[in-house]
């Protein structure tokens, strides 16, 4: 689904030009899950950004379900991204103002195709459904604990179907049994073949998952396991 | 087109929704815009009434847009050209303007020289049909000195006067022995504070008439005039005479555009060895002229009121926006096109000048509705006034205006929005 070759990111800061990733490899297939493990500062959420195309590599390729993407213009992202990722980050970003249903929503009204209100509403209600919270569907953000919100936002992700799942931290702002839950709802979508990227500094949550990647100053490594 | 109605929906459902989840700010947005646009509608409106106030008492004075109008020295010969060959017209009326004297016999008019009644503009000489002319003598007494127009057709195909009360002349019927007399406002305004018995001198005429008043009109005149069949007037002339010679004496000949009488008048005229003056009615241009300065220094005004209301509007909306960067980022990064992020701001300051425009013209219509049925009894320039379309659109291009001034730097701020903000917040 995702390969990775050689992908390098070079910030060009004030003084001198830093490589915050260095020649990445990375392969994932559909229904894989990879943990990204490393320091703080070490570049996992700006390799998830090239991987989710908010950013594009300086150098590198990046294939996407047999295309090459590495130097796609923004227009197509957009459309990529509504297509075939879904994104979870640590902080929830759910919208206060509108109720879960309406923040799962968000992911299908957003310019990319249009489906009428009937389908919306069935689409919104099983992925709610498989995070298991539809019964909080008419509910508002400020009325939910963090472990919910969370899962709306996963729904969110999962509401299209998306092929690639990058989740940065999801966990890291809820307590162990919680962060279990989160986990269980995103492994969930890799049964029904989406591939998972998950960034964690969990050693638990890393467990779960089928492979573990340590980045190391920009240079990713998988781990061999005992 | 699937994808622009896709678009398009979503930026609705989007707009919508951030409207309503800001309903304050939007009310805020409105308030600062309101006054620019209430100046724009309110100017308009103005401009309209009083171009449309302006344009009818033009077409009371001078005729419709289009009429040809031919004038001629007041002779017998033109008198006669003309009534020989306007007679019976349908395409054309001829108007014969002598002086007329309605009241007491051997007074004075209260207004010498048929001035507005209360007006005094001297003079008021009285000259007979053997040429001499008599100082005004004697008491000024219950006697009201118009203009008599002899009309030989219904003129108001020309110029379209309102009837105030009773009934315009009747040109179908046979004539009558007593000359039928419809007033202006001002000619009857006289007989109302005079008091004058109605018995009617013209010079020229055999003995003096005693007309039947059948109606008063507004003729857009502020001079006493009294209108007359020619024909019921004729009776009591003798033949050749209608004409004045001195100054109160006019003819005037309207005509619709093309009209065949034209040629055959002005031959006759010429064969007569007199001249003809061609005008043409174009009463738009003319005030054009008067109006245009005005209104461009009203717009210029009402504009910059518009323009501190498009600061407004820009204010909130770049505030707004810097509250919402996470979610712009976010609907980037759920795959939300930077375009649409940016029609969605401009769609939400749009929204909100429309229905800023909206309450500016229905509190414009109110009030004007207010205006007129308070005031309208005592200053008739206020009487039966609509609110013209034209100040609703003028309001509604105001409001699409200060949306898009007012949205497209936040639109721009918000497409710009990068979407690693979402990973580092
Ligand atoms: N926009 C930016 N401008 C300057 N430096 C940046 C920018 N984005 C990232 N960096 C730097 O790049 C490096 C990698 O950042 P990144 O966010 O990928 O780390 P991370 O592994 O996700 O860390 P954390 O675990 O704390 O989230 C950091 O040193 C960070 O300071
Ligand atoms: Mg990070």
């Amino acid at each position: 689904m995702i390969e990775l070759t050689g992908i390098t990111k070079v910030l060009k800061g004030q003084s001198e030009p830093r490589t915050i990733l260095d020649g990445v490899d990375l392969s994932v297939a559909a229904g894989q899950s990879v943990a990204i493990v490393g320091r703080s500062g070490s570049g996992k959420s700006t390799l998830l950004s090239v991987i989710g195309l908010f950013d594009r590599p300086d150098q590198g390729r990046y294939v996407l379900a047999g295309q090459d993407i590495s130097r796609v213009p923004e227009r197509r992202a957009a459309k990529l991204r509504s297509s075939h990722f879904g994104f979870v980050f640590q902080r929830f970003f759910l919208l206060k103002h509108l109720t879960a249903a309406q923040n799962v929503a968000m992911a299908l009204v957003n310019g990319q195709g249009w489906l009428p209100r009937r389908e919306r509403r069935a689409r919104v209600m099983q992925a709610l459904d498989q995070v298991g919270i539809a019964h909080l569907a008419k509910n508002r953000p400020a009325k939910m604990s963090g472990g919910e919100q969370q899962r709306v936002a996963i729904a969110r992700a999962l509401v299209r179907n998306p092929q690639v799942l990058l989740a940065d931290e999801p966990t890291g702002a809820l307590d162990t049994e919680t962060g279990t839950l989160v986990i269980d709802a995103l492994l969930g979508a890799t049964e029904r073949g989406c591939a998972l990227i998950l960034v964690t500094h969990d050693r638990d949550h890393a467990a779960r998952m089928g492979r573990i990647h340590d980045l190391v100053d920009g240079v990713l490594t998988e781990r061999v396991r005992a | 087109m699937m994808r622009l109605s896709g678009r398009f929906r979503s930026s609705l459902i989007i707009g919508i929704q951030g409207i309503r989840a800001r309903k304050l700010r939007t009310l805020l947005s409105m308030v600062s815009l309101f006054l620019g646009v209430l100046a724009v509608v309110v100017v308009q409106a103005g401009a309209s009434i009083a171009e449309r106030a302006l344009l009818s008492d033009l077409e009371l004075t001078y005729g419709y847009d289009g009429t040809r109008t031919i004038g001629m020295p007041p002779e017998q010969k033109a008198a006669d050209a003309v009534l020989t060959s306007v007679k019976g017209r349908t395409d054309a009326v001829a108007g014969i303007s002598m002086q007329g004297i309605i009241g007491e016999p051997g007074v004075r008019p209260v207004n010498e020289g048929g001035a507005p009644i209360g007006q005094d503009w001297g003079g008021g000489q009285v000259c007979f049909a053997d040429g001499h002319c008599e100082e005004p003598s004697g008491p000024k007494g219950a006697a009201v000195e118009v203009r008599l127009t002899a009309l030989t057709g219904d003129i108001r195909q020309f110029r379209p006067f309102r009837t105030v009360s009773g009934t315009w002349l009747d040109f179908t019927t046979v004539p009558s022995m007593a000359p039928r007399l419809v007033l202006n406002q001002e000619a009857a305004k006289g007989f109302r504070q005079y008091q004058v018995p109605a018995e009617m001198r013209v010079r020229g005429t055999t003995a003096n008439l005693t007309p039947r008043f059948v109606g008063v009109v507004d003729d857009g005149g502020t001079e006493p005039r009294a209108y007359v069949r020619v024909d019921e007037l004729a009776t009591w002339m003798p033949p050749g005479k209608l004409v004045d010679p001195n100054t109160a004496g006019e003819i005037n000949v309207m005509l619709r555009p093309g009209s065949p009488v034209e040629q055959v008048l002005t031959a006759k005229i010429k064969a007569a060895g007199l001249e003809t003056y061609v005008n043409d009615v174009n009463n738009r241009e003319q005030q054009e002229d008067q109006l245009r300065l005005m209104r461009l220094v009203f717009f210029s005004m009402a504009g910059l009121v518009l323009l501190i209301g498009v600061a407004g509007i820009l204010n909130v909306g770049l505030a707004t926006v810097g509250e919402r960067v996470e979610e712009f980022a976010l609907r980037r990064a759920v795959g939300t096109p930077r375009s649409l992020l940016a029609g969605i701001v401009l769609a939400e300051t749009l929204l909100t000048g429309l229905l800023t425009a909206a309450a500016a013209i229905g509190a414009s219509a109110l009030a004007l509705k207010a205006a007129t049925t308070l005031a309208g009894n005592t200053h008739p320039i206020l009487d039966n006034v609509q609110f013209p379309w034209e100040a609703g659109v003028a309001g509604i291009i105001a409001g699409i205006v200060a949306g898009i001034l007012g949205g497209f730097v936040p639109a721009l701020r918000a497409a710009g929005i990068p979407i690693a903000t979402v990973m580092r917040a």
